[in-house]
């Protein structure tokens, strides 16, 4: 047994390189599963723990105004553990020498100690006190940008009116993990910020003593959350209240779920890929490893090793590249799954997130690495326990050359010698060139699927930001304006256009399935808010009619013509059947639109304005914004091209980050396809290269048969690894999608010939690498033997 | 024709001369003198025979002489040409454009059939002669389409000897051409190699354990311990036919 094991040592020094290769690939697997579960249950287990130390709630609803007193009802309705009812209040603060609008949210904490719900976590100072109402706690991310520190004065204005605040602590809650500012798709610490103030404070400076606007609640644990929510509507209508919903829909929750969900996605779809051409690596270097051990394991076999002896022989081969790739991928995944984490917690906020490596997660990553290299070496592990030793002994079959319709294509096309050496190589072993081809046709793939995220961040950008968004400001009011509002707007120096737009929140329904959204309006000459479809065109507003974001039609399974019902959240509660008069594709949310007049039937109200959108003449951009900064009945200014900037830092940061991870990884699986092809080749025909050596050919025309048929297989690969690439990208792209974005797939031309390219390149360089052995052929050695 | 000249390679001069060639394999600590000082003169157009017990270093010196392999002392010419100072590069050239080889594993590519073994070389030659005529010569035109798995071993060492009299080279290097064939296909392929040194004045360079071939030879020499221990001149070449095996 023992020289046996040395004959495994010796043979894995002599095959290292090609070991290695394919040690890379497999080793790609485990580091995309380690990095993405591990950063999934990183996340996941993290934001449970903090769920469950700071008491997020279970359900949430917002209302106009109800008294405290109702707090107590809702407590008693039957599954609910605990309610906590507050006020949730815009404010916009001022920053002296600062002329962008930064806006807050103050959320009441109760005077006399922590709230149960909710619980902000200190990282530095205290909670407010009762007896001082300008104290308040910042959200660490909006100190941190912004450099606030416990002592810092802010000038805030709260509910049309000025106030100090005194930043006494420093904290965060699980409702705000993500914080988005109303309207904004992407958070931007600098201009958004949460805060924690006193109740009696807030009742005071918005007019609610003993009344509050919002309310969480946790549920008995098995309580049916549908049924507290139609409790909580009924109880909650007469004040205003606009609609209970659960986590799913709570956007902090929201957001962060769509993140676990593509990372699930991702450890679905990217390991699965490295595995599959591993395996058929394994598969084809075992292959021949044991065709040209023929003799010695007919030697072997007949100095009276048996014959499972020999077949774990090769297992432990196929294994120890295993090993090899559990140990470096583990490594490498660790790394990465730690850099990733980083990047989360700059969006997302927990008092604590880092990578935590979890024995289990490494332990399922070896286990899919060795069954992968325990499949691959199957095939010849058997063939080897199967050949008896008369029969290893004897010479190995001449390779049968028959004429076949590949030779006479040959001769028909005037090949020289070399080249009918090529291709008839090619058609002695189809298997093998069907592996390399759709190694490297994976590759490819891989690659394109992953830079066509850019193409798709591209173009939702471009639809969402240039086409659909055509203002520069969106000025939300206070509370409902009338048209007087609009004129004072486009009065001010500097505004060339403003247009009004509102949103309503409401619950459609079709049937069983019910849908929480908004309803907005735009006039019907509006030229600064356009939907716009998949193809990049706008979509003029139905008359009539709902039209829906082509994720919510299939959500509610609506199609044109169909009608759903409406029913108004908050306000009237009117309920009224309308028609979807069109259906629109859109990448951000799953929203409705009307027109106007029909907003105004369901309700029944003249068209106040919520929100209006401005476009200015850039030069007087910071005059205006100063202008606005001041003004009582404006409650936020959302700056269209600040978004983009943090948009696309996001996509710079998060998604180059991981398209650079992929790009590496799908280039080791064309250099580990390749090299081990190569290799394979070499050894083959170094007996035959030698002999045209010999017959005077250089060593570049030597190099050309090997290069040739690596350069027919790489090139028949390519535009597989594009049709591939399509398929993958287009699954990825729907599996990264969700209700709050939807990926275009919208590959650009580019992504095609950068993926082509990276990959030719890897197989190219590789496939030289390899060719260079040429120089070394020992013409004398090779013509000692027959072969 | 790259640096290697083939003025002084015509009839009446010299082929090869060499020096003092000497080789030494190294391998580790021990030293294998495989040459140890070859004085030679090989006259062209002429037919030679090299004679010697096992590992007295022929297949050494025929290497050299064919550009496979380098010496590592002394000098040698081919024709004006030093070989013993061309890269590798330029005696690729030169077998490319001069030599011919015979081995006694014929070496033929086992994809390419008989016909596309020849035309490997006439490929690259300056002045071949189309494949089907070289495989006429060695009596298997017939044959022009089978790959080497469905040739006998005698037709397949045929099909090599068709290969390198194709380019009319003008040495022809042969090393136990018959080691693996019996008598009648040994002299059928004997034939061939004293046809090409007829038709065409090739020189022709032929190592064999076989005595009985020495016959054929205009020179014979003999080896001993990496030297040439005698040279024999035989006055009245005998046909291959008449060789007793
Ligand atoms: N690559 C090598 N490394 C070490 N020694 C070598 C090598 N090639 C040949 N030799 C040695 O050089 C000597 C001459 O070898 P060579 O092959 O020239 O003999 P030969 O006369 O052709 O023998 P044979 O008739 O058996 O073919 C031998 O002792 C051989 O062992
Ligand atoms: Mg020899």
């Amino acid at each position: 047994m023992r020289s046996l094991d040395l004959k495994l040592v010796r043979d894995l020094w002599h095959l290292r390189g090609q070991a290695i290769a394919i040690a890379l690939v497999l080793a790609a697997a485990t580091a995309t599963f380690v990095m993405s579960l591990g950063v999934h249950r990183s996340l996941a287990e993290t934001r449970d723990a903090y769920y469950a130390r700071n008491h997020f709630g279970d359900i949430f609803v917002g209302m106009t105004r109800a008294p405290r007193s109702v707090v107590d009802r809702i407590a008693a309705i039957p599954g609910v553990r605990r309610a906590e009812g507050g006020i949730q209040q815009y404010a916009t603060l001022n920053f002296p020498r600062r002329v962008v609008p930064v806006r807050a949210l103050l959320n009441a904490v109760e005077p006399d100690g922590p709230n149960h719900l909710n619980q902000v976590t200190l990282r530095q100072g205290r909670l407010p006190r009762a007896s001082d109402p300008g104290e308040v706690v910042a959200d660490e991310a909006f100190a941190k940008a912004n450099g606030l520190a416990v002592g810092s004065q802010i000038e805030a204005l709260i509910y049309g009116r000025k106030q100090n605040l005194r930043i006494v602590g420093i904290g965060l809650a699980p409702n705000f993990i993500y914080a988005l500012a109303p309207g904004d798709i992407i958070p931007d610490d600098e201009r958004f910020g949460v805060f924690w103030i006193g109740r009696k404070a807030l009742e005071a400076a918005t007019d609610r003593t003993e009344a509050i606007n919002s309310l969480s609640l946790t549920l008995e644990r098995g309580a049916s959350g549908s049924d507290v929510i139609h409790a909580l509507d009924s109880i909650l209508a007469p004040f205003g209240g606009s609609g209970a919903y659960g986590r799913k829909d709570h956007l902090s929750h929201a957001f962060l779920d769509n993140e676990l969900m593509q990372l699930s996605a991702m450890t679905r779809v990217i390991p699965p890929v490295f595995l599959l051409v591993a395996v058929f690596l394994v598969y084809i270097v075992l292959g021949r490893m044991i065709r040209t051990e023929r003799t010695q394991i007919g030697l072997i076999k007949a100095f009276g090793y048996s014959d499972w002896a020999i077949g774990r022989h090769y297992l432990k081969f196929a294994l120890a590249i295993a090993l090899l790739a559990t140990v470096m991928g583990t490594a490498a995944g660790i790394w990465m799954g730690d850099a990733m984490t980083r990047l989360y917690a700059q969006y997302y906020r927990f008092p604590f997130l880092y990578y935590r490596i979890s024995l289990s997660v490494i332990v399922a990553a070896a286990a899919l690495s060795f069954a992968a290299a325990a499949l691959g070496a199957i095939g010849g592990v058997r063939s080897a326990v199967r050949l008896t030793p008369a029969v290893a002994m004897s010479p190995p079959p001449p390779p049968a050359y028959r004429a076949g319709t590949v030779e006479r294509l040959g001769k028909a096309a005037g090949f020289s010698a070399i080249g009918h050496m090529i291709v008839r190589h090619i058609a002695r072993w189809p298997g093998r060139a069907v592996i390399t081809v759709s190694g490297v046709a994976l590759s490819g793939g891989l690659l394109f699927a992953t830079t066509q995220f850019i193409d798709s961040s591209r173009t939702m950008i471009d639809s969402f930001f240039f086409r659909a968004q055509r203002q520069d400001l969106t000025v939300t009011f206070t509370e409902p304006r009338n048209a007087s509002a609009l004129y004072a707007l486009a009065q001010v120096p500097g505004v060339l256009r403003v247009e009004p737009t509102r949103a309503v929140s409401v619950k459609l329904s079709n049937g069983k399935r019910i849908e929480r959204t908004a309803i907005e309006s735009l006039p019907a000459n509006s030229q600064l808010g356009l939907r716009i479809d998949r193809h990049g065109n706008a979509v003029a507003l139905p008359a009539s009619g709902l039209m829906l974001s082509s994720q919510l039609a299939s959500k509610l399974a609506v199609r044109i013509g169909d009608r759903v019902d409406v029913e108004m959240l908050g306000g009237r509660r009117t309920q009224r059947s309308l028609p979807v008069a069109s259906i629109v594709d859109e990448f951000v949310g799953a929203r409705a639109y009307s027109s106007e007049q029909t907003l105004e039937s369901i309700t029944r109200d003249a068209s106040p304005v919520g929100a209006a959108l401005v476009r200015i003449d850039p030069s007087a951009r910071d005059s205006i914004l100063t202008r606005l900064r001041d003004a009582p009945m404006i409650l936020g200014v959302t700056e269209k091209a600040a978004a983009l900037v943090k948009f696309r830092a996001m996509i710079d940061d998060n998604m180059l980050t991981m398209i650079a991870f992929y790009v590496a990884f799908a280039s080791a699986i064309a250099v580990g396809v390749v090299y081990n092809s190569a290799r394979i080749l070499f050894s083959e025909r170094a007996h035959e290269l030698a002999t045209l050596r010999v017959l005077g050919y250089f060593r570049s025309e030597v190099g050309l048969v090997l290069l040739g048929e690596l350069g027919l297989l790489v090139a028949a690969s390519l535009p597989i690894g594009c049709f591939v690439g399509y398929g993958m990208g287009q699954l990825m792209t729907a599996m990264f999608s969700s209700d709050l974005f939807r990926l275009p797939f919208a590959p650009s031309r580019a992504s095609y010939g950068w993926s082509s390219v990276i990959v030719l390149i890897a197989a190219m360089t590789t496939a030289l690498t390899v060719a260079r052995r040429v120089q070394k052929l020992d013409m004398v050695r090779v013509l000692k033997g027959r072969e | 024709m790259g640096r290697v000249s083939t003025a002084g390679a015509g009839a009446g001069g010299l082929a090869f001369s060499a020096e003092g060639l000497g080789k030494v394999y190294k391998t580790g600590d021990t030293e294998v003198r495989a040459l140890r000082g070859v004085d030679l003169a090989i006259p062209t157009g002429e037919i030679l025979v090299l004679l010697g017990p096992s590992g007295s270093g022929k297949s050494t010196l025929l290497n050299i002489i064919g550009g496979l392999d380098r010496p590592t002392s002394g000098k040698l010419h081919y024709g004006e040409t030093e070989l013993t100072c061309l890269n590798d590069a330029d005696l690729t050239r030169f077998r490319r454009d001069h030599v011919g080889f015979i081995f006694q594993f014929y070496n033929l590519i086992p994809s390419l059939t008989a016909e596309e073994n020849v035309r490997l070389v006439t490929d690259i030659a300056v002045d071949p002669m189309p494949a089907a005529d070289a495989l006429a010569l060695v009596g298997l035109l017939d044959r022009r389409d089978h790959y080497p798995a469905q040739l006998s071993g005698g037709e397949q060492q045929r099909v090599a000897v068709a290969r390198a009299i194709a380019k009319r080279p003008s040495v022809l290097l042969c090393d136990e051409p018959t080691g693996a064939l019996d008598s009648a296909t040994g002299i059928r392929v004997l034939e061939a190699l004293a046809q090409a040194n007829r038709e065409l004045g090739t020189t022709v360079v032929i190592i064999t354990h076989n005595a009985g071939i020495a016959a054929m030879a205009d020179r014979v020499f003999r080896f001993l311990d990496g030297r040439i221990a005698r040279i024999e001149v035989n006055a009245q070449p005998a046909q291959p036919s008449a060789i007793s095996w």
